[in-house]
């Protein structure tokens, strides 16, 4: 089970190997190890999600795949090309969204389009377009002049998604997108997260999604293969494959299987979860 | 027993009149100490004083002194936004040049800006460069210290959010950090302002007041000659009212411009 | 330092920077030769005296290119002054002269502006007569009182010590209010509950609870006097450290204006300096909570 390289000869979207990050503070010099000797393959078109107690090193790892911070030592590589910084075949979406709070709905989907590569020989009646299309698809067209602080978390949480998509990015990073909302927004949003990744097509036009939670049901729900992650320093303990098929719907939440996958993964870091609060 | 209807109570007055009740009783008091007073004493009176206003009104001297001061304070204000901003761009997008001028900005900010004054006196005499002197400087703190925060505390993460989406660092400049300080660049404008007003009352009357002679115009300097030379208080009180005035409409002026600029805040 | 500015409302003071030197840094581990050198190189003592002696070698230079004594004086004929005026003990007497003013009109306008604030927060009826005329007055800069003070009070001791009680009243009012105003309701509520008296509520709920807002209030109201003093001491006071800059101006003794600026700086920093320890100390609680600093 903790075989985290390929079983078949389909070739990783991502290679992860041997990746170690220690954070030096600068001031005192003093050392973190956030995550250690972290290795895992990402198959192309799969939704893979990474849970694991707080402070586990969750979020540096999506950071290093990211490129917006360096391992210290091992590699990451996308499509047989290292990976060395922050580009927009790579979309990020943060846990606080990172919105732009002095443009509208509208401009924040169509950011990078307007600014960054991903608009590159788009012209202006095109990406105009492109913005449209992706504000429908996530309902907010009644929004679309509003700014992000006239929204609530779900109609944010839907930007960020609808901006990530606009970019047209071959890998999805996602930090804790459902994180900061209510239970019954959450589950809603699993279920379209679901839809608009394409669950129902076929698999060679999904994206490949690299999706952090602290849900364990979130995690069971939505992926195809679940990391564990472990803390101090940062590990892979263990890879689940997640064997509900697809299309998933709400019912599959009360399935026998459903049950035993988050117990399975439960056992995994409960001990950790007391220990962090004991 | 019978209860009153319409039995009165302060509680129950609209707030417009509550709001005025003391300002007119105040008046009213002060036009009534007055009347006790003999027919030649120098004392203000409110009557007099709204004489005074229509008087000085009509020959154009209140008018073109308040311009004159005014004309002055955004001289020496667009003066302190150059240097304020673009010295506060460079400490807060810089930490190494944050840390090193950080001493020294914070050696200047206590001197107060009338403490330059003599100074400037040796440098330009008592004219208006002088005065422009005052008001730059005391306009520049808030300009650059609120710039310095604005640009240094940009939200992290909205830049490497650029960064994911392709951006260059130029252009992350332009499109993320420029518009991230702009309230703060704002709220150190209106800040500004308000002191380079205040400052350039100082310094004109100063001025006024050290030159000798006339001085060299401007309310403040209004004001010292009706102090020095002409005695007459009922002017003084005109002058601190529109002083007062002006204050009210550059602080409102300036928070209509963040309201209209920056409609993306709450 | 709080800014050299006119009165602000708590509300505003929120958006106001934190200042720098008021975050602490944390403790330093061992580390080898190198990054203690590196460390040394970036010491936050060794910075600031970098940075000075960078700015006196840059005043030199200029002093120099002017080589004019009277506008520009060497950096060591300022030093010279400077010593000339304390060891005459000069120095230290407009010094006293000026924090003496100072200090009587900071008392004077707490005595009013705190328990006023406290009035006219916890009464609404107050508040709906009172606030409309400090708003009214509010915008009329201490400044520009002078030459009616002068009038009254003559020039002296008592105009300066007017026009900053005038200066330290407006923010010392409003943040008492906006501190009483924002109090908590679910703590006096609480306290309700707890069969805590209407008495102790406000000694030891409301009074606490507002300190910190007072506190800011007090640094500007400090700012604001010690920009106020000299510009009214320049104007109408024989003596201080507003009159002296002016004083030796006259007498075109550039050395001594130049210390005496200096003087002024320094002494609104140690001031300031010691507001912010004494806010530490009374108000530890609210570090953090954006209107501590
Ligand atoms: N920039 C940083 N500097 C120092 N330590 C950091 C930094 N970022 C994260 N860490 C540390 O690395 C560990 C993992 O953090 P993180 O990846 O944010 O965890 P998670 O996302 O799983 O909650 C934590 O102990 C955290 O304190
Ligand atoms: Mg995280």
């Amino acid at each position: 089970m903790t075989v985290a390289t390929m079983p078949t000869s389909q070739k990783p979207k991502l290679r992860l190997q041997n990746v170690t990050k220690e954070f030096v503070a600068k001031r005192t010099g003093q050392k973190t190890l956030a995550v250690s000797d972290f290795s895992l393959d990402v198959r192309p078109g799969e939704f893979l999600c990474v849970v694991g107690p707080s402070g586990c090193g969750k979020s540096t790892v999506l950071n290093m795949i990211a490129g917006l911070d360096q391992p210290t030592e091992g590699s990451i590589v996308m499509d047989g090309q290292l990976v060395t910084r922050p580009g927009a075949e790579r979309g990020v979406m943060f846990q606080d969204y990172a919105l732009f709070p002095w443009k509208s709905v509208r401009d924040n989907v169509g950011f990078g389009l307007k600014h960054g590569t991903p608009g590159n020989g788009l012209s202006p009646v095109e990406r105009r377009e492109r913005v449209d299309h992706f504000v429908k698809m996530v309902g907010l067209e009644a929004a679309a002049t509003k700014y992000p602080h006239q929204l609530s978390g779900g109609m944010r949480q839907r930007v960020a998604l609808a901006r990530l998509l606009a970019n047209g990015p071959e890998v999805l990073l996602m930090d804790e997108p459902l994180g900061a909302l209510d239970a019954q927004t959450r589950m809603v949003l699993q279920v379209e997260l679901l839809r608009i990744w394409g669950e129902a097509a076929d698999h060679g036009e999904r994206k490949t999604v690299v999706f952090i939670t602290h849900g364990i049901d979130e995690a069971v729900f939505l992926a195809d293969r679940v990391v564990v992650m472990s803390s101090h320093p940062g590990r892979v303990s263990a890879v689940i494959d997640i064997d509900i098929p697809r299309p998933r719907t709400e019912h599959i939440r009360s399935e026998p299987r459903f049950g035993q996958l988050t117990d399975e993964i439960w056992s995994l870091i409960r001990d950790e979860a007391y220990q962090a609060i004991a | 027993m019978t209860t009153a209807t319409h039995r009165f109570s302060i509680t129950s007055l609209p707030p417009a009149v509550k709001a005025v009740t003391l300002p007119i009783l105040l008046i009213l008091a002060w036009q009534a100490w007055t009347l006790t007073l003999p027919e030649n004493s120098p004392a203000p009176a409110p009557a007099k004083v709204v004489a005074s206003f229509l008087a000085l009104t009509a020959s154009g001297d209140l008018i073109w002194s308040t311009l004159q001061s005014l004309g002055r304070v955004i001289a020496g204000f667009a003066i302190a936004m150059v240097c304020g901003i673009s010295l506060g761009v460079l400490m807060g997008s810089s930490k190494a040049v944050r840390e090193n001028l950080d001493p020294i900005v914070e050696s200047f900010r206590p001197i107060a800006p009338m403490a330059i004054l003599p100074i400037a006196i040796l440098w330009f005499g008592t004219g208006t460069p002088a005065a422009l002197t005052i008001v730059a400087y005391a306009a520049f703190f808030p300009l650059l210290v609120n710039t310095v925060y604005g640009v240094s505390r940009v939200d992290r993460q909205l830049v490497r959010a650029a960064q994911t989406m392709g951006i260059g660092r130029l252009r992350t400049v332009l499109a993320v950090i420029v518009p991230a300080a702009v309230p703060s660049v704002l709220l150190g404008s209106r800040l500004a302002m308000g002191v380079a007003w205040t400052a350039i009352i100082a310094a004109e009357l100063a001025v006024g007041a050290k030159s000798g002679s006339g001085g060299s115009g401007g309310i403040g300097n209004m004001m010292f000659i009706f102090y020095a030379y002409s005695v007459d208080l009922n002017g003084i009180v005109v002058c601190m009212i529109v002083v007062g005035v002006i204050a009210l409409l550059i602080d409102r002026l300036f928070r209509a411009a963040e309201t209209r600029l920056l409609p993306w805040r709450t | 330092m709080v800014s050299l500015m006119e009165t602000r409302s708590a509300k505003e003071l929120s958006e106001i920077p934190v200042d720098p030197s008021a975050v602490r840094r944390p403790a330093r581990a061992t580390m080898s030769p190198g990054q203690l050198a590196g460390r040394f190189w970036r010491a936050r003592w060794f910075v600031v005296l970098r940075a000075f002696a960078v700015f006196i070698a840059l005043w030199w230079g200029v002093s120099a290119w002017v080589s004019s004594p009277i506008q520009m004086p060497t950096p060591a004929k300022v030093f010279d002054a400077f010593l000339g005026l304390a060891s005459s003990g000069e120095l230290f007497q407009h010094i006293w002269i000026s924090t003496q003013r100072l200090l009587v009109a900071l008392v004077v306008a707490t005595t009013i502006a705190v328990p006023l604030g406290f009035f006219m927060a916890l009464n609404r009826e107050a508040n709906a007569f009172i606030d409309p005329l400090v708003e009214l007055l509010r915008p009329i800069s201490g400044i520009a009182w002078i030459p009616l003070g002068l009038f009254i009070f003559g020039v002296g001791g008592t105009l300066p010590v007017f026009i900053m009680a005038y200066v330290a009243f407006f923010p010392l009012l409003l943040n008492t209010v906006d501190g009483v105003k924002g109090i908590d309701r679910k703590l006096l509520a609480a306290a309700e509950t707890m069969g805590v008296s209407r008495r102790a509520r406000l000694t030891h709920i409301a009074v606490p609870a507002a300190l910190p807002s007072v506190m800011v209030g007090f640094r500007i109201a400090f700012a604001s006097a010690w920009a106020a003093i000299i510009a009214a001491e320049l104007i109408g006071s024989p003596s201080g450290l507003g009159f002296a800059i002016e004083w030796y101006r006259q007498l075109l003794m550039s050395p001594k204006v130049f210390a005496f600026i200096m003087t002024i700086g320094a002494v609104g920093y140690l001031c300031d300096l010691g507001l912010r320890a004494l806010q530490r100390k009374l108000t530890p609680w609210a570090e953090g909570t954006g209107i501590g600093q």
